[in-house]
């Protein structure tokens, strides 16, 4: 089967910093593609490169079997797209800048439709001004999709949504996927790319650290699971060091945070030591790794700030 | 195409709810109608010397402020870089979007036509042409409103770079500001700047010829518009993250400045901007053959009238000093007499003599029907006189009046000037006109009596 999507090597600097060092990934038909990644990571520049909006400085580029760099305008064509930070005139109804943006196409949707299946029916006649953000964003869905799209591309769809608006979204774009759209979305929320993609790409400084569905990439980060325990009084480090298959331990006040290759024969042990010691069990928690630890642990370049988890 | 057609209609339709661009495109020149009839209320017909300074500043507004502001804010907004994200070609948004321009200014300019027409304008004398002139007068603004929003970074700076090139433009660029009022640097200034070119032509649309096809007006216009629209283009940016100050190929803008210069250079070369000034008295530009009698008076006649005269302040021959001040009720007929002297039908006439003496009259009917006015029309006689007639030739004729008192046929109405005030006896109005006559001598000559 042909990929809807091909990025090969791609390469794009703005003067002397490289936004984009090497990127690569495939998205297959009918499949929902999430590119996560800290802010300024170089998701968006990806996107841009991706839609025509920059000209990448090299690699290889196609959506749907053409060559993006060679016939950009044929690709507009087959895609539809919602950037951040693109807004419409003020004073232009939902209604209008549906029929003008299917104007600019081959092939178009019904405008009535789209007002339908975007919940904008009540809005048709509405100033843009006076929409709110998360009719503003159902708009901008709404417009990516006037020309029918093979690939849809959604760069950052949530961001700046209050959690109401965000939750409608991720419905929208799980609909999609029913629909069986291929979907591009970038994001830096984890648990939208988990939630709602089939597999995602993490993208950290300008090169891909890791593809694949969310799960596996879990399963594969580790196996060992994650245990806090916190006691009064607290537990002596050197004692806690010693329970078995204890690592990266972490004791803070009456609080101990560490992982484990074998929680049975941990916490076994960990009970024994409370009773020795005549501590007081507080709280007690065992969780498996999640896609956060494996995130964290990929972009942990000392700097990993900015991320919204 | 038929992505154009939308584009077009969304962009009118946008500017037609967008209460500020309203206010801007047709308030602004309706306003400046409104200024320039008051200003201009005497003429005799009401703005038909000033549409091309009108119509000028409407497309000055509408190209120059109105189109970048639009294109600017949609850049910063975002639009333009959506619109980047579907198939349709920048340049053909860009065309319709200057095509809307150009009916929002050509709306406009009927808007000013209608209500000029409405005020008493007589209709243009060659519309055709006017349409076709107007279009190019809009033609070059655009091109130069494409460049301002390739140079301004937002609306602030659009603001700037506009008033910039409007600002000049209207005070000495003779866009609102007559050329032949302003002096002579200014009027080499203004050859520089495609206002006074744009105005020139809508004048002569309106009130004159019309032009010729090969006409130097029209021809800037177009060298200004087409590298307008061609650096505009090279210039072009969607996003509003490119910013101006870093942008490549700003040596583009010298296409702009050198066909600036060139115009004003080529205008120089034709001796076609000094606008000579028509207010200032025109001496007679060749000898008249043979000279009339008053011509041949000298000094010594002058002096040898009799000034034994009645006083100013008497109820013969009165003359207001400086001083003193008309009532506000008599001010109209005197501003009457001072705007329509000149074009007041028995002043003018072939022969200087006959119009001076027909002034005088002016002077001497109110004196010798006793009106309230009576003290103040001389001096605004002595003025207009003033103006008219060289002072030399002026003391011989009035000389000439002074003792030849039973020539001329008097009038015995001033009603067609706007004041009130006749009389029976034309042999009163005669001393009358012999008694001022020898007090405008003296006071020309600084003669005591």
């Amino acid at each position: 089967m042909s990929h809807k999507v091909v990025v090969r090597n791609l390469k794009k600097s703005y003067g002397a910093v490289e936004a984009v060092r090497d990127v690569s990934f495939t998205i297959e038909a009918g499949e929902i593609f999430g590119l996560l990644g800290p802010n300024g990571a170089g998701k968006t520049t990806t996107l841009e490169c991706l839609v025509g909006l920059r000209d990448a400085d090299a690699g290889e580029l196609e959506v749907c079997g053409l060559d993006v760099r060679k016939r950009p305008r044929d690709v507009k064509e087959k895609i539809g797209v919602a950037l951040q930070s693109s807004a419409l005139p003020d004073q232009i109804t939902p209604r209008e800048a549906l029929k003008l943006f299917g104007s600019f196409y081959r092939e178009q949707t019904e405008v009535s439709a789209l007002l339908e299946r975007f919940a904008l029916v009540e809005k048709a006649d509405a100033r843009f001004a006076t929409l709110s953000g998360g009719q503003r964003q159902r708009l901008a869905l709404a417009l990516a999709f006037v020309n029918k799209p093979e690939l849809v591309l959604l760069d950052e769809p949530t961001t700046g949504l209050d959690p109401q608006s965000r939750r409608e979204l991720h419905v929208e774009i799980e609909r999609m996927k029913q629909e069986g759209h291929t979907v591009l979305l970038s994001t830096h929320y984890l648990e939208e790319a988990e939630r709602l993609c089939d597999r995602i790409g993490i993208i950290v400084g300008g090169t891909i650290v890791a593809t694949g569905a969310p799960h596996d990439l879990i399963a594969q980060s580790s196996s060992r699971q994650l245990v806090t325990v916190v006691t009064t009084p607290a537990l002596d480090p050197a004692t806690l060091a010693q329970l078995p298959g204890i690592d990266e331990l972490k004791v803070q006040g009456t609080s101990a945070r560490f992982r484990t290759t074998d929680a049975t024969a941990t916490l076994a042990a960990l009970t024994q030591l409370l009773q020795s010691q005549r501590a007081d069990l507080i709280d007690l928690q065992v969780r498996k790794s999640s896609l956060e630890d494996v995130f964290l642990r990929l972009t942990d370049t000392g700097d990993s700030t900015g991320q919204t988890v | 195409m038929k992505g154009w057609w939308h584009h077009l209609r969304s962009s009118l339709r946008l500017h037609f709810r967008n209460r500020m661009a309203l206010l801007y495109g047709y308030l602004f020149p309706l306003i400046f109608l409104g200024a320039f009839w008051v200003l201009y209320r005497h003429d005799k017909y009401p703005l038909l010397r000033h549409m091309g300074e009108l119509l000028t500043v409407s497309v000055l507004g509408g190209a120059c402020f109105g189109l970048p502001t639009t294109l600017v804010s949609e850049r910063e907004r975002g639009v333009w870089r959506r619109y980047r994200l579907t198939p349709a070609a920048t340049a053909s948004l860009v065309a319709s979007t200057v095509v809307a321009r150009y009916f929002i200014v050509l709306t406009a300019g009927l808007l000013q036509l209608g209500v000029a027409l409405g005020v008493g304008m007589p209709a243009p004398e060659h519309p055709w042409a006017l349409a076709v002139a107007f279009t190019l007068v809009a033609f070059a603004f655009i091109g130069l409103g494409l460049v301002i929003a390739m140079m301004a970074d937002n609306v602030p700076a659009v603001q700037a770079l506009g008033q910039c090139i409007f600002l000049p433009m209207l005070i000495i660029g003779g866009v609102a500001v007559p050329l032949e009022s302003l002096p002579v640097w200014a009027q080499h200034v203004s050859a520089f700047f495609p206002g006074r070119y744009a105005v020139e032509v809508l004048h002569q649309c309106v009130t004159g010829t019309g032009f010729s096809p090969l006409n130097f007006d029209l021809l800037a216009l177009g060298v200004i518009g087409v590298t307008g629209f061609l650096v505009g283009a090279k210039l072009f940016r969607w996003d509003a993250q490119q910013h101006f100050s870093r942008q490549r190929g700003k040596a583009w803008l010298f296409p702009i400045l050198a066909a600036w210069i060139a115009v004003g250079v080529a205008a120089e070369a034709r001796n076609r901007v000094i606008i000579p000034d028509t207010t200032k008295p025109v001496v007679a530009a060749a000898p008249v053959v043979p000279l009339p009698p008053w011509a041949h008076l000298t000094s010594k006649d002058a002096e040898a009238l009799d000034y034994d005269l009645p006083p100013d302040v008497g109820i013969v021959a009165p003359m207001a000093g400086p001083d003193q001040l008309p009532d506000e009720w008599v001010k109209p007929q005197l501003d009457n007499v001072r705007i329509m002297l000149p074009y007041w039908v028995p002043s003018k006439g072939p022969d200087p003599l006959t119009r001076v003496r027909h002034a005088l009259y002016v002077a001497a009917v109110p004196d010798a029907a006793q009106v309230p006015t009576e003290a103040f029309v001389p001096g605004v006689v002595l003025n207009y006189l003033q103006l008219t007639y060289p002072k030399d030739d002026l003391v011989k004729m009035l000389t000439w009046i002074a003792s030849h008192p039973d020539e001329g046929n008097p009038i015995l109405s001033t009603s067609d000037l706007g004041l009130k005030a006749a009389v029976r006896d034309p042999m009163l109005v005669k001393e009358r006109v012999h008694y001022y006559a020898v007090k405008f001598v003296a006071k020309l000559t600084n003669h005591a009596y």
